[in-house]
């Protein structure tokens, strides 16, 4: 005979109940835990030298370069070693992941990497909590800035935190066979314009949703917003971080009132919401799905539209001159700088690769110059107008000459004082609202005062 | 005086044998220590301390951190689309778990192979399964409206993660549910087998049928593997991370109490926060487990 008692739990459970709670704990402390912030101590010494002077690397010592991009050739890099004797290790790591591990070896003042990236929207940021060795006293600023339109986008109160690893800014791209196709002609040079065409586009079926722009909430949306606000002439905070956008006859309020329009009008695809920026360019650009980006990324076309094997628009989608409210408009940096962590090991070693990797000639070999074989996959630009030329010359990249004038009149998304040290809270308050009036979940101006209240806020707490 | 010597002697292995227990542990014990105990000790201390490089130094700041979490829009929107994902989770898990415990229980020759494919989706990474159910839910080329139009259900294809708060839960939920049912399974399916035979036997001699039974007999003997199963699909849907990563990114509507903790740690580098948010994400978990417990959990003799 078989007895059976339920009880309520009582000591039986305990050991069930603790190995939950250390599960729990573990869990949810894994998932937050970042170490302890330390006062920060300096970067290994290399030996100060007067501007564009650089310390002698040791040889035989060897440097950890931690990057988003795929490693250069190992031939190549074979090259710098036998130059100066420095060995190099490259790590490739997924630019979200990177965020993450220079925020984590900072804090813990860890060492992880010789050179890793700065990003542009970084650089206040890393000005205000030191973690970057400033390059002023290694490298001649003034003289590079000629040749490298965009070194500015790395310097912070006047210190140059990176030099710029190649070179990116937002550009618009229309595929000329669909807009032909709708009977638009010539290029759209004023908003007014490329409004139009994207109607005339979308009523004569060439395309049933014309322009992509990624609504998921992601930089990449915050992005398109500061390109469009450049076009309607004006700027999203100004020199003192102030909101710029909140008045309906501003040109944020006026961006962000088109975006969401262009949204609920059909003239984006619906899936838009929940696309990034690159998926949008693979799934829609690339695809023929949509005829043009307003705010696309200078190199979309050579890495990505181009592409034969994963386009089926290749040699359709130009770069066009960003249309503005009258003419065109001015067209924002975005690209990834190259710094030296403050917890570097060979400060020396670093400084030689940043001098040889951001050469005329090499910036050109990373694009292709001496064919595929040398490049670095997905590399977009140049650092350098003179590596563009020499690419220009060979006709190596799509669209060489007009990305070279477009890269001249690039400017900076924070001119003056670059990024704020703030900039990731404001680029998140940015993204999840316009998502939001996007979605339907807010109207345009409850996401202006959101974006400006979350503004205000920050700027208090500084 | 052989008879003296002879306990001495049994003594040595004696006591060798009693420390023996505690060197085998100690590897597990360092190991919890290292990765769970010393985390959750300082995660405790610093959530009161404003911990941010772009706020230094780091000080003591009493509650500050927890009542700027309470006041934080991003926050509360994200505990409540939590407490969403949980009631989701949990329910589904568990139904489907019993479901499937129930089927598995069954003597058939396919058991083995039922039981291979059930346990695949527990098998893959999250992030896998998210990249192939983005695809079933996408709003273009997706299985989901292909499916829903080819019957009729719907007349146009619709985006189903993004749009609707709570039906772009339900949806990213329902991944990690595919993921976890399996282990819900395993463990109800553990508990059912436990379960004597006579019992049964002597129910159906009584007359009882089946549904009789599985209320009388099954579901009562079941809850503790219920039990366990539910609290494991708690702690699961209370960290949902990668699916709704993958799936909707940031977006505010469906954003989990794990995302915060991430932004608000890694992006904003307001690690005093994070540690706090983190704190209060453990004791919830601990609270919601003891509820379970209390309601659903009995010990069973036979």
């Amino acid at each position: 005979m078989t007895h059976i008692r339920l009880h309520r739990p009582r000591h039986g459970a305990v050991p069930l109940l603790l190995t939950l709670v250390v599960l729990a704990a573990l869990v949810a402390v894994v998932a937050a835990c970042g170490g302890s912030t330390s006062a920060s101590t300096s970067p290994s010494a290399a030996a100060t030298t007067s501007s564009g002077v650089l310390p002698s690397p040791t040889a035989g010592s060897s440097i950890t370069v931690v990057y988003h991009y795929p490693s250069p050739p190992k031939s190549v890099l074979d090259q710098f070693t036998a130059q100066t004797g420095v060995k190099v290790n490259w790590v490739e790591v997924g630019w979200d992941n990177l965020q993450t591990k220079i925020a984590t070896a900072a804090t813990s003042n860890t060492y992880f990497a010789d050179l890793t990236d700065v990003d542009w929207s970084k650089v206040g940021q890393y000005y205000k909590t030191k973690w970057f060795l400033p390059l002023n006293p290694y490298f001649d600023v003034a003289t590079l800035k000629a040749d490298m339109p965009q070194i500015d986008t790395f310097a912070s109160n006047g210190q140059q935190l990176a030099l710029p690893f190649d070179s990116s800014f937002t550009v618009t791209t229309l595929n000329t066979k669909i807009a032909k196709a709708a009977g638009v002609s010539g290029t759209p040079a004023t908003l007014t314009d490329y409004t139009n065409a994207l109607k005339q586009i979308k009523a004569k079926g060439a395309v049933p949703n014309p322009l992509d722009i990624p609504f998921a909430a992601a930089e990449g949306l915050s992005t398109y917003w500061y390109q469009l606000t450049a076009a309607y002439g004006g700027q999203v905070l100004d020199a003192s971080y102030a909101p710029q956008f909140t008045s309906p006859s501003s040109a944020g309020y006026k961006a962000l009132q088109w975006m969401v329009n262009a949204y609920k009008t059909g003239l984006v695809p619906k899936a838009n919401i929940g696309m990034t920026d690159y998926q949008a360019f693979t799934s829609e650009v690339a695809q023929g799905r949509v005829a043009s980006v307003f705010s696309d990324y200078s190199g979309s076309v050579g890495s990505i539209y181009d592409v034969p094997s994963s386009s089926k628009v290749v040699g359709q989608v130009q770069y066009i001159a960003t249309p503005g409210v009258s003419g065109p408009a001015p067209n924002l940096s975005n690209p990834d700088g190259i710094g030296i962590p403050k917890t570097a090991k060979n400060v020396a070693g670093a400084l030689a690769f940043i001098k040889w990797f951001t050469d005329t000639q090499q910036q050109a070999i990373w694009a292709g110059l001496n064919g595929s074989s040398d490049v670095i996959s997905g590399f977009p630009l140049p650092a350098r107008v003179s590596s563009l030329q020499l690419l220009a010359q060979g006709n190596k990249v799509s669209g060489a000459s007009e990305l070279m004038t477009l890269l001249g009149s690039s400017r900076a998304e924070f001119p003056g004082p670059g990024a704020p040290p703030w900039y990731s809270q404001f680029s998140n308050a940015v993204y999840t609202n316009i998502h939001q009036a996007a979605a339907g979940a807010e109207t345009v101006q409850q996401a202006v005062t959101n974006i400006a209240t979350q503004v205000n806020q920050l700027k208090a707490s500084q | 005086m052989s008879g003296e010597k002879a306990p001495t002697g049994r003594k040595r292995p004696r006591k060798r044998g009693r420390f023996l227990p505690y060197i085998l542990l100690s590897p597990l014990v360092l190991f919890i220590g290292a990765l769970a105990l010393y985390p959750t000790i300082l995660t405790t201390v610093q959530a009161f301390f404003t911990v941010n490089p772009l706020d230094p130094p780091t000080r003591f700041s009493g509650l500050a951190n927890f009542r700027a979490l309470f006041h934080n829009p991003f926050v509360r929107e994200s505990a409540a689309n939590t407490a969403l994902y949980i009631v989701v989770g949990v329910g589904l898990s568990t139904l489907f778990g019993l479901g499937i415990a129930l089927m598995l229980q069954r003597r058939s020759r396919w058991r083995g192979v039922v039981l291979a494919l059930v346990v695949l989706p527990w098998a893959l990474p999250a992030v896998v399964e998210s990249v192939i159910w983005g695809w079933i839910y996408d709003p273009t080329f997706g299985v989901l409206n292909s499916v829903l139009k080819s019957l009729g259900l719907i007349n146009s294809y619709h985006v189903w993660v993004g749009i609707g708060r709570i039906v772009s839960i339900v949806l990213i939920e329902f991944v990690q549910v595919w993921q976890i049912t399996p282990l819900a399974a395993l463990l109800i399916l553990a508990a059912l087998q436990s379960i004597p035979q006579e019992l049964y036997e002597a129910a159906r001699v009584d007359g009882a049928g089946r549904w009789e039974m599985f209320r009388r007999i099954t579901l009562p003997l079941v809850r503790p593997g219920l039990a366990v199963a539910m609290v494991e699909s708690l702690i699961l849907s209370l960290n949902v991370f990668d699916q709704v990563y993958v799936l909707n990114g940031f977006a505010p509507g469906g954003a989990s109490i794990m995302m915060q903790t991430y932004q608000i740690s890694f992006n904003n580098l307001n690690f005093g926060q994070g540690y706090a948010l983190s704190l209060l994400a453990t004791f919830a978990t601990m609270l919601l487990s003891l509820l379970i417990l209390a309601v659903v959990y009995r010990r069973v003799e036979f």
